[in-house]
């Protein structure tokens, strides 16, 4: 295998440590810093303090988890990625059954997102996410035109409907249409040809009429609601209203850390999971919504580059995941801020709080740091 | 290990995903578009909108209230408070959050009446209509309980509040009513007018007597405090709160001003237990060195504490329904053919022109002739001269004087002692009535000979309400001075001390020669104190020498109403039956008028009560001036 030059006679350690990459950690690590900050604002006051901790302790986790999603091959990983597709899918239909059905409040009736492990509630849809893309990077290993034939791509792609469907009954749309788009746009991204990928999506837009009838009501209501909300009053109009208060009472420079008073005063429901970019927005201001959105681009700028320059196509396709993923959580999630989208729970990745989708994204991104240190061949 | 090996940028083969290289511009191309997508929103949100989104979250946290200021309270002269203040719990809502379930809920929890619920309705639509953030009062006065079972479940009741403040009081319940008056919700035109006047919407204001007329000074200046709250509507600390709030906390309540009227409380309590038996009555007690009222009565009354905010939809049929009119004040609205009362002024205005010389005897058969007319006395009297023929109350003995002077001389008399005139004490429309002329009835019709010889003894179209007749017979009693009459001695800070004192104030000096005074008071003493007279024969007093008139004046006939008949004691084909006079007879210290509507004979009916209240004054309530510490205890 042939190294850079500059790392030959250079000891094992001193050629990983060269070969990690640093820029990658150091942004997860601003955005966690800020995330952290953010939370601790949010969460301010009797009720909630101690989600701070267990913040802090998710991300402790997810640091572990980034090192392992680092070390051990990637190329081993996607060989295996069909039966840790299977696993999740296991898991979802444990959950289902299994599953503690969580009464979020009278208008979500039950749901069945959670799998309790140990005393502690994961979602095994945040473990599918991951597997979609290893299964994604598998698919799209192939150079082979005919590989992609319409039979063939129509199969898999069957495949990965089975996850999503599983997720879209338990239900949690945000999480179904995420994985819809992640597995839309690594098509686009990775076929030899897009012209399948555009067949695909046009059925899929006429199938929309088909999948609203099997919607539920809430989810229907929400949808008509972000359209309308005179015409649907939901209780997501009155976070999306109070949500656009609070951007916009920022103003320029924000009210400033602690200080935001639809935060400190609870009139955005949850913020600290689906809404702290309306936290951050409110204390930061439109200078400080844009520097986060900014580090945002430029982690995305930086997985795409890692994806240009990885060894493989594995490697690459695992970036494109990975880059869609984050991609599509932050304009998903803060459109739905800014009152652009309509409500659907996706968290903002590394800020939101929740162990889940942080080591999903800890994960996500040690997959990536995975691609990059191998680059080279290391 | 079947990992095919695909080329790498380090096998020199090209990159690993050829197709991103080549589709990177329209990855470019979607990540730029997004940005600008989410970055054009904020900018609209932050920078364009930023402001009114600013003052948005503001008014999601701040909210002001009315501190209500405490009324006025309006005492006797003595300190006993007839309109005063008690505690209340008044349940409010935030029209805003106040939702149909809660409503639902609010209306379950306290199991409202069909009333009630509209009631709520209508004020939280008026409510939405001028700012639905801010609570306004939707239930006043509720009891103990129903503020109980609230303050348990606030939480279940988001944007519900009870607030303990002041509710208007009346002590003395239905006494003297008509003068205090009492205070009802505003209609809605009124709201519109009086919340630019700093005015709650929900607020009551005086709606009759000195409530009414008084209400800028009684009611203060409401205060202001602004707090703040957070998405639930719970109150936030005062840490907190001062910090978000910029600029005043608050502004205080100015409470209203206290009026200390010239009703000695014990005096009208003793005129009200007089007239208790009769079904329709006024009183009117002066004091003729000042022409200050002591006791006005009106009845039937009603209680101002229902009238104010608990009138049910029975109650206010039944009181209007009823024919003595209960809404209106008889002592200065209502005016009635003051019948042989009046024949003061026949008497008086013949003495000035001596055509009543006190030597003189007229004979009274029981007829009276004049131009084809036949006139009956009352009785047939006989031989009398001018003081047995006030005694005697005779008609004959008069109707020959009103021959001699006419009709103008007598309405001059009444005109000088202000009868036929407002008396201008500026309440419940305090009526002219009338005092006829010749002009007058020229005017209506054609002027008739008999026309005097009824109003000589003050019938035919004679109108004069008792209010005129006390201020009438106080300038009688006192030499000639009318005053006006005066029930407002002064304004208090609600600290006590004086803010205006009222002086009183004389409508006119009323040149009447002194022997002709002479005359008519020995023929008054007559009247109660000589063997004959009209009063004597029904009573005396033991306590006091008491000067008096009686008067039986006629009405006209009219069938009787179905609603009459429901009525005992209530006949109104029935004579009015008057008193006036004063006592003690030499220094008079009161000078009183009684009239018992549709009661009969002044004599038989009148004068007793007034004797009772006469005698109740000096034997009960006649004490040395008492000097005004704050002592708040009903009257010695």
């Amino acid at each position: 295998m042939l190294l850079p030059r500059s790392t030959i006679g250079v000891s094992r350690w001193r050629r990983f440590r060269a070969a990690v990459d640093w820029p990658l950690i150091l942004v997860i690590l601003a955005l966690c810093t800020l995330g952290l900050l953010n939370l601790y604002s949010a969460t301010r006051g009797v009720r909630h303090h101690a989600k701070f901790d267990t913040q802090v302790q998710w991300m402790l986790v997810g640091a572990v988890g980034f090192v392992l999603a680092t070390i051990i091959d990637y190329r081993a990983m996607v060989r295996i990625a069909w039966l840790g597709l299977g696993i999740a899918i296991a898991l979802l239909l444990i959950a289902r059954v299994l599953g503690r059905p969580s009464v979020g409040d009278a208008n979500h009736g039950i749901t069945y997102r959670w799998l309790n492990i140990g005393g502690m509630g994961i979602q095994p849809s945040e473990l599918a996410k991951l597997m979609v893309i290893l299964v994604l990077a598998r698919v799209f290993q192939d150079t082979e035109p005919s590989s992609y034939a319409p039979r063939v791509l129509l199969g898999r792609l069957a495949i990965l409907l089975v996850p999503i469907g599983l997720i879209a009954m338990q239900p949690d749309l945000g999480t179904a249409i995420l994985l819809v788009l992640i597995v839309l746009s690594v098509g686009y991204l990775a076929m030899p040809s897009v012209w399948p990928m555009v067949h695909v999506t046009i059925a899929g837009l006429l199938a929309i009429p088909i999948l609203w009838e099997t919607m539920h009501d809430y989810q229907q209501k929400r949808i008509v609601g972000f359209i309308d909300c005179g015409m649907a009053p939901t209780k997501e109009c009155w976070h999306t209203q109070q949500s656009i208060y609070a951007v916009g009472s920022g103003k320029i420079w924000g009210k400033g850390f602690l200080e935001g008073t639809q935060n400190q005063f609870n009139f955005v429901p949850e913020h600290w999971t689906d809404f702290p970019y309306s936290v951050w927005a409110e204390e930061w201001g439109f200078v400080g919504s844009v520097v986060l959105l900014a580090i945002f681009g430029f982690l995305l700028v930086w997985v795409l580059n890692v994806a240009l320059s990885a060894r493989d196509r594995i490697g690459a396709v695992i970036c494109a995941g990975v880059a869609a993923m984050t991609f599509w959580h932050v304009v998903v999630n803060v459109a739905m801020v800014l009152g652009i989208a309509p409500v659907v729970g996706v968290t903002l990745p590394f800020i939101s709080y929740g162990g889940s989708s942080l080591v999903t994204f800890f994960l996500a991104m040690g997959l990536v740091a995975n691609v990059s240190l191998r680059k080279h061949g290391y | 290990m079947l990992i095919r090996q695909s080329a790498g940028p380090g096998s020199g083969n090209g990159p690993a995903l050829p197709e991103l290289h080549r589709r990177l511009k329209w990855v470019a191309l979607v990540g730029i578009g997004a940005l600008v997508v989410l970055v054009g929103r904020l900018w609209h949100l932050q920078v364009m909108r930023g402001e009114s989104y600013y003052e948005r979250t503001v008014s999601n946290v701040v909210k002001e209230r009315y501190l209500p200021s405490v009324r006025g309270k309006i005492l006797d002269r003595k300190g006993v408070a007839l309109a005063d203040n008690r505690p209340a719990f008044n349940i409010y809502a935030t029209p805003k959050q106040l939702t149909r379930p809660i409503e639902l809920e609010l209306v379950r929890m306290l199991g409202l009446s069909d009333d009630e619920i509209a009631k709520i309705d209508e004020r939280l639509e008026l409510g939405r209509k001028r700012d639905a953030r801010t609570a306004i009062a939707i239930l006043e006065d509720q009891g103990r309980d129903r503020a109980a079972l609230i303050e348990q479940s606030l939480a279940r009741l988001p944007g519900v509040e009870v607030r303990h403040e002041p509710y208007r009081w009346y002590p003395k319940g239905g006494m003297a009513a008509h003068l205090i008056g009492y205070m009802t919700q505003m209609t809605a035109a009124e709201a519109d007018r009086l919340t630019n006047q700093g005015y709650d919407a929900s607020e009551l204001v005086g709606r009759y007597g000195l409530e009414d007329k008084w209400e800028n000074y009684l009611r203060g200046k409401k205060g202001i405090e602004r707090f703040a709250v957070d998405a639930r509507g719970q109150r936030l600390d005062d840490a907190t709160a001062s910090a978000l709030i910029q600029g005043e906390r608050g502004v205080p309540a100015v409470p209203g001003a206290n009026l200390v009227l010239t009703i000695d409380a014990g005096l009208q309590e003793l005129a009200e237990k007089a007239v208790s038996h009769t079904a329709a009555a006024a009183v009117v007690v002066v004091e003729p060195s000042t022409g200050k009222i002591r006791a006005i009565v009106s009845k039937p009354s009603f209680d101002p504490n229902i009238m104010t905010g608990h009138l049910t939809q029975a109650e206010e049929t039944m009181l209007k329904q009823d024919p003595r009119k209960p809404f209106i004040d008889k002592a200065l609205r209502v005016t009635y053919p003051p019948g042989s009362i009046f024949k003061f002024a026949t008497a008086i205005a013949a003495l000035e022109d001596n055509q009543a010389p006190e030597d003189e005897n007229i004979y009274c058969t029981g007829e009276y002739q004049l131009s084809g007319t036949t006139f009956h006395c009352h009785g047939t009297h006989g031989k009398v001269d001018i003081l047995k023929a006030i005694q005697h109350s005779c008609d004959t003995y008069f109707w020959k004087l009103a021959e001699r002077i006419g009709i103008d001389r007598i309405a001059d008399v009444a005109a000088e002692y202000g009868l036929g005139r407002p008396t201008n004490l500026g309440l419940n429309g305090d009526a002219s009535g009338r005092i006829p002329t010749k002009d007058w009835y020229d005017k209506t019709s054609r002027y008739k000979v008999g026309y005097a010889t009824n109003a000589a003894i003050g019938q035919g179209d004679v109108e004069v309400t008792v209010l005129q007749m006390a201020m009438a017979y106080a300038a009688l009693a006192n030499g000639g001075t009318l005053y006006v009459p005066q029930v407002v001695d002064r304004l208090e800070a609600h600290d006590g001390h004086t803010i205006t004192s009222y002086e009183p104030q004389i409508a006119k000096l009323v040149k009447t020669p002194p022997h002709a005074l002479d005359v008519w008071k020995r023929g008054m003493w007559k009247v109660t104190n000589e063997p004959g007279g009209t009063a004597f024969d029904h009573g005396h007093s033991d306590v006091v020498t008491v000067m008096g008139k009686t008067g039986t004046a006629q009405v006209k006939k009219r069938h009787k109403a179905e609603a009459d008949k429901d009525l005992e004691r209530w006949n109104p084909n029935a004579d009015h039956a008057w008193f006036a006079g004063w006592a003690p007879a030499e220094d008079p210290e009161i000078a009183i008028i009684v009239l018992v509507e549709h009661g009969g004979g002044g004599g038989v009916v009148a004068w007793p009560i007034a004797r009772q209240i006469i005698d109740g004054y000096f034997t009960k309530i006649k004490a040395p001036p008492v000097p005004r510490p704050a002592a708040k205890g009903t009257a010695p």
